[in-house]
């Protein structure tokens, strides 16, 4: 999301033809076309939301990455693995893990943690690595279904699959894997770049999952937010309070000579090396077992640690905010200036909040939906 | 829901109707109500069996005296089992919206165990049957002649009409038949001299209805109660059966000569060509076979068997073939022709030969349907061209149309591949088809086809050696390895257990994910009965335009006939004959409104007017100029493109668009629309 897609050379590009959507007006001019292409362009889809129903918040989301020959296909830019490492971004509050799967085998690259970086990293790794082979859905899912069939019922328990392949090469009939994970509620979810397999279709529809093909890029990266946002909880799942520890940040300062750096749990068993000790941490409020990093569950008395502000990043999906009034330009009267960016209204829709009719453009809307979830003339207003 | 077509009221056993359905049902109305004969053309997957028996049970009830049968001959026992179950759908809407326990008798005869030989047949309603019943001299003489004039004949998917019919008149004579008639002659003459001792009043009382001639059969018919029989000629009825053969051992002495004749015919080193009457002149010259016995030679065999009460006429199939010929050959001086071939094409040294006396002339066997049924309907998806049905059947049809598909998106993507990467032509002209790089652009195409498209393909070649040709070429440059990486492959044979292991096969690796390819044969089993709905047939490749095997010397006979008779070229029918099949193969990829596939056409010579306007016109609808002679690479981008387009979630918005609902239906909008789906020919 932070690195803009390099433009692609045009002769790289597949065969366009852009000639065939532009269509003339009455006095043969292009200019409506054209604008009328910009702003769809700009005006992406907005994902319409459940309303009022209950999500699974308590995610444990295994990620299956396709590393097959099929992903050096170049048709998304360089190729397709190097856009697919690109797009991914993490999600919030809940477990990810990531599994890739090449050559009929299925490897484990990170372990299931709510730990974003070390996945980032893991992730920068894997882009140099080689593609080949077919994959594995059988393997893959049933690595999945190990890591992911002792968690808790009242999470939801997901495996998102960005398969590239058109093919598997499976061990074992997949009909039935696909019962077991219909039995133990693990839903299962594809993104296919290239085209609709059958088995996927038939995979996602079992097990209540989600099945997008792209078209391109952007399409990619939309479908992925897609599933940042968290599910529907199933009826069947189990409905439970959840004890959780919001543990301070203790600094303890250089000076202090008593300070003794201490190990953090969640390196102990951590093979990555990295600096095990440090003064500073987060200390469970129960067992006092130190942690350098948050949301984590802590080794010790089982407890969830988070801090504030990650509960506060999924609030949103709970109460989103409600969807801006499109109306034409023409019709729209007063200001002729953006609230939120003070440019000038120019596009030829214009977007009202219902709350406090306050008047965005198109960028700022989307932004506004996108990414702050709040309305900031809104907030600007309340007392 | 309940339609109005015309002041007709119509049960659908459905909420919802294709606009198309509704353009058809208003057709065939207007077909029934002209008494008249219609072609019709309306692709697979629009509802065609259901719009046909809503329709046609509508008229019988509502004017029982104009109609009082339908007859639905379809080709094969799964798609006869289909009718019955849109059958069986109707009935129940009909019982639950008229409220009333209706009595109509719907029959259907599907294979020997299922077989019905109750009167009650007489008085059935609907009757549904292979063609064969009504089209086989043989057999339709059994089952078929006593019904009703008044009764709308149906054959669908008729595409292949003129090959059935000329498949029932023809006859092919090799030495193993001989050797069985010969037995059965034995059989016959042992039979006669039994029966001569223990029961010789009843050869007497044979004798005595052969002198007076066949008029049972003749009162009969001039009372209108049989179907003509084309095996059995109105001449012979008139007359008495001649002195000759009149006695049971006469007959079998001279069907003796007569096999004697032939089996010294079949003794031949090179090959003959020679019409009816020539036949005879020979036949009379050296044996004295005169045509008229010949002529009553089906007849009198027929009582023969009646008369020595052989249960089991199976075993005499051999001499009722010959009795047969002996009939058609005395009979029609037009239409056929003698062919006879020491050996067959490719094997020439083994001795193998074959007699063919081969009908060239479909509307023989037609004929009497045409003459004896007030309606008859022709259709199926691929009929197009139209106006050529009319011609080669012989009859003048009161409707002829071709329907559209009406569709909430665009779920075929035909493309013509003309060249591949390296510019070369592909094509498989005779002149090129063996040539190195035509055959490694198909490769490629098949190799680049089977990296993009998911689960199957189904591969469509022109004949089995061409297959054996480029699949062994493309082994050895290592074609069919990185094909296989892809996908496994699957391979028709002219074996049918082999041909339904391949399939079933095929099959399972496109359900579980593996993807598959089937190499198979245009005019072969999987290019005609078996549908690839969904996953099964995600694309279909034809390699090549599928021209019959033009050295045949059946097939020059029949053009020639086609050319002297009909005023139809040479070529034209040719190209006719190889669209339609191609029609049918890139056809097995689309069995509904919801499903999609790609069709490739790898050939250059697709794209020429004349075999582009031969395709059926809901194709043809979305062949435009851009997809047209491309390169391999331009194929692989618009079939990408296209795939990922058709895997977007399908939102149920056809209706309005193409389901329709009784009220949308009713619009004056819509019926302008729906006015434009028929497009008359």
């Amino acid at each position: 999301m932070d690195e803009e897609p390099e433009r692609a050379k045009r002769w790289e590009g597949g065969y366009e033809r852009t000639w065939e959507i532009l269509k003339e007006d009455e006095s043969g001019s292009l200019k409506a076309t054209v604008e009328e292409i910009l702003f769809q362009a700009k005006r992406k889809r907005v994902f319409e939301s459940h309303g009022q129903v209950r999500l699974g918040m308590m995610r444990h989301l295994c990620v299956v990455i396709d590393t097959s020959r099929t992903m050096e296909d170049q048709d998304l830019k360089p190729n397709r693995l190097t856009s697919t490492l690109k797009v991914r971004k993490r999600g919030d509050r809940g477990d990810v893990g990531i599994i890739t799967t090449k050559n009929k085998r299925a490897e484990k690259l990170t372990d299931l943690a709510g730990n974003p970086k070390k996945h980032i990293a893991a992730l920068r790794n894997a882009k140099d690595s080689t593609c080949g082979g077919e994959p594995s859905l059988y393997n893959s899912l049933n690595l999945a279904m190990q890591t992911l069939k002792h968690m808790p019922a009242h999470s939801s328990k997901e495996v998102l699959i960005i398969l590239s392949s058109l093919t598997t090469c499976d061990p074992a009939n997949i009909y039935d894997l696909v019962k077991t994970l219909k039995a133990l509620k693990i839903r299962v979810s594809v993104i296919g770049l290239s085209a609709e397999v059958r088995v996927c279709t038939v995979l996602t529809r079992e097990t209540g999952g989600s099945y997008h093909v792209i078209l391109d890029e952007s399409h990619f990266r939309e479908l992925l937010m897609f599933h940042v946002k968290p599910p529907p909880a199933s009826a069947s799942s189990e409905c439970s309070l959840i004890r959780m520890g919001f543990p301070q940040h203790t600094i303890a300062s250089l000076s202090d000579q008593d300070a003794k750096p201490s190990f953090s749990q969640a390196h102990l068993d951590s093979t990555s090396g990295g600096p095990g000790l440090s003064l500073g941490g987060y200390f469970c409020p129960q067992c006092h077992a130190k942690y350098t990093e948050l949301p984590v569950e802590c080794k010790i008395c089982g407890l969830t640690l988070v801090s504030a502000p990650h509960l506060a990043r999924s609030f949103h999906h709970l109460f989103p905010l409600e969807a801006f009034q499109e109306s034409p330009l023409e019709l729209h009267q007063g200001e002729r200036f953006c609230v939120a960016c003070q440019g000038e209204l120019r596009d030829k829709s214009v977007f009202t909040c219902p709350w406090c009719c306050s008047v965005f453009c198109v960028e700022c809307d989307l932004f506004i939906h996108d990414i702050l979830h709040c309305c900031p003339s809104c907030i600007h207003s309340r007392p | 829901m309940k339609l109005n077509i015309e002041g007709l009221l119509v049960y659908f056993p459905y909420d919802y109707i294709y606009p198309e359905q509704y353009s058809y049902m208003l057709e065939l109305k207007r077909t029934l109500d002209a008494k008249g004969h219609g072609v019709l053309e309306m692709p697979s997957g629009t509802g065609k069996t259901i719009s046909l028996l809503s329709l046609i049970v509508a008229y019988q009830r509502a004017y029982p005296l104009e109609v009082t049968k339908l007859i639905y001959c379809s080709r094969t026992v799964p798609e006869i089992e289909k009718v019955v179950e849109e059958l069986r759908k109707l009935m129940e809407y009909y019982s639950k919206e008229a409220g009333e326990k209706n009595n109509f008798l719907a029959l259907a005869l599907s294979s020997r165990k299922n077989l019905c030989v109750h009167p009650e047949i007489v008085h059935a309603n609907i009757i549904v049957y292979s063609y064969h019943y009504l089209l086989d001299p043989k057999i339709a003489d059994l089952v078929s002649k006593e019904l009703a004039k008044k009764s709308v004949v149906v054959f669908d998917e008729a595409h292949n009409i003129d090959n059935v019919c000329i498949d029932s008149m023809s006859v092919n004579i090799t030495r193993r038949t001989l050797d069985r008639s010969q037995a059965n002659v034995e059989t016959l003459q042992s039979t006669i001299l039994k029966i001569k001792e223990t029961d010789a009043a009843k050869l007497k009382e044979e004798y005595r209805r052969l002198v007076e001639g066949l008029k049972e059969a003749n009162v009969a018919r001039e009372t209108d109660i049989y179907m003509s029989n084309p095996v059995l000629p109105d001449e012979v009825l008139q007359e008495a059966v001649p002195g000759s053969i009149r006695t049971a051992e006469h007959f079998v002495g001279f069907m003796k000569r007569f096999l004697e004749y032939l089996k010294a015919r079949l003794r031949i080193h090179h090959v003959v060509q020679e019409s009816a009457p020539q036949f005879l002149k020979d036949i009379s010259e050296k044996v004295c076979i005169d045509r008229k016995p010949l002529r009553f030679c089906a007849e009198r065999l027929r009582s023969l068997l009646r008369t020595l009460e052989i249960a089991d006429i199976a075993d005499f199939s051999a001499i009722t073939l010959i009795s047969n010929f002996a009939t058609l050959v005395s009979t029609y001086s037009k239409g056929f022709t003698i062919i006879i071939e020491p050996f067959e094409d490719r094997t020439p040294t083994i001795a193998n030969p074959v007699l063919h006396f081969s009908c060239m002339d479909p509307s023989i066997a037609i004929k009497p349907v045409f003459e004896r049924f007030q309606s008859v309907i022709i259709t199926s998806g691929t009929l197009s061209p139209l106006d050529i049905y009319p011609r080669i059947l012989d009859f003048h049809p009161v409707t002829t149309a071709s329907f559209t598909m009406t569709l909430a998106r665009t779920c075929l993507c035909p493309l013509v591949v003309g060249r591949g990467n390296d510019q070369v032509a592909m094509t498989s002209k005779f002149e090129t088809r063996e040539d190195f790089a035509v055959i490694r652009n198909y490769g490629n195409l098949l190799l680049e086809m089977s990296a993009i498209v998911p689960d199957g393909i189904v591969a469509f070649f022109t004949s089995y050696i061409y297959m054996e040709n480029i699949v062994a070429s493309w082994y050895e440059q290592g074609i069919l390895e990185n094909v296989q990486r892809n996908k496994l492959i699957f391979i028709e044979t002219p074996d049918a257990a082999e041909t339904s292991m391949a399939l079933e096969k095929y099959q399972e690796a496109c359900e579980n994910g593996r993807g598959a390819i089937l190499l198979s044969v245009a005019r072969g089993k999987v290019s005609e009965g078996i549908d690839f709905v969904h996953h099964f047939g995600r694309a279909v490749i034809m390699f090549g335009v599928p021209y019959v095997y033009t050295q045949s010397r059946i097939l020059k006979a029949r053009l020639e006939y086609l050319r002297d008779q009909f005023q139809i070229r040479e070529n034209d029918f040719l190209t006719f004959d190889a669209m339609r099949h191609a029609a049918q193969c890139v056809g097995r990829a689309i069995r509904g409104k919801t499903d999609y596939g790609l069709m490739i056409f790898a050939d250059k010579r697709y794209a020429r007017a004349d075999k582009r306007g031969k395709l059926p016109r809901w194709i043809q609808e979305h062949l435009t100029d851009g997809s047209l002679n491309l390169t391999i690479d331009e194929t692989v981008q618009l079939s990408k493109h296209f795939l990922r387009q058709m895997a977007q979630p399908f939102k149920q918005d056809q209706l309005g668009l193409s389901l329709l609902t009784l009220e949308q239906l009713q619009s004056e909008e819509m019926l302008q629309k729906i006015a434009q789906i028929a497009h008359q020919v």
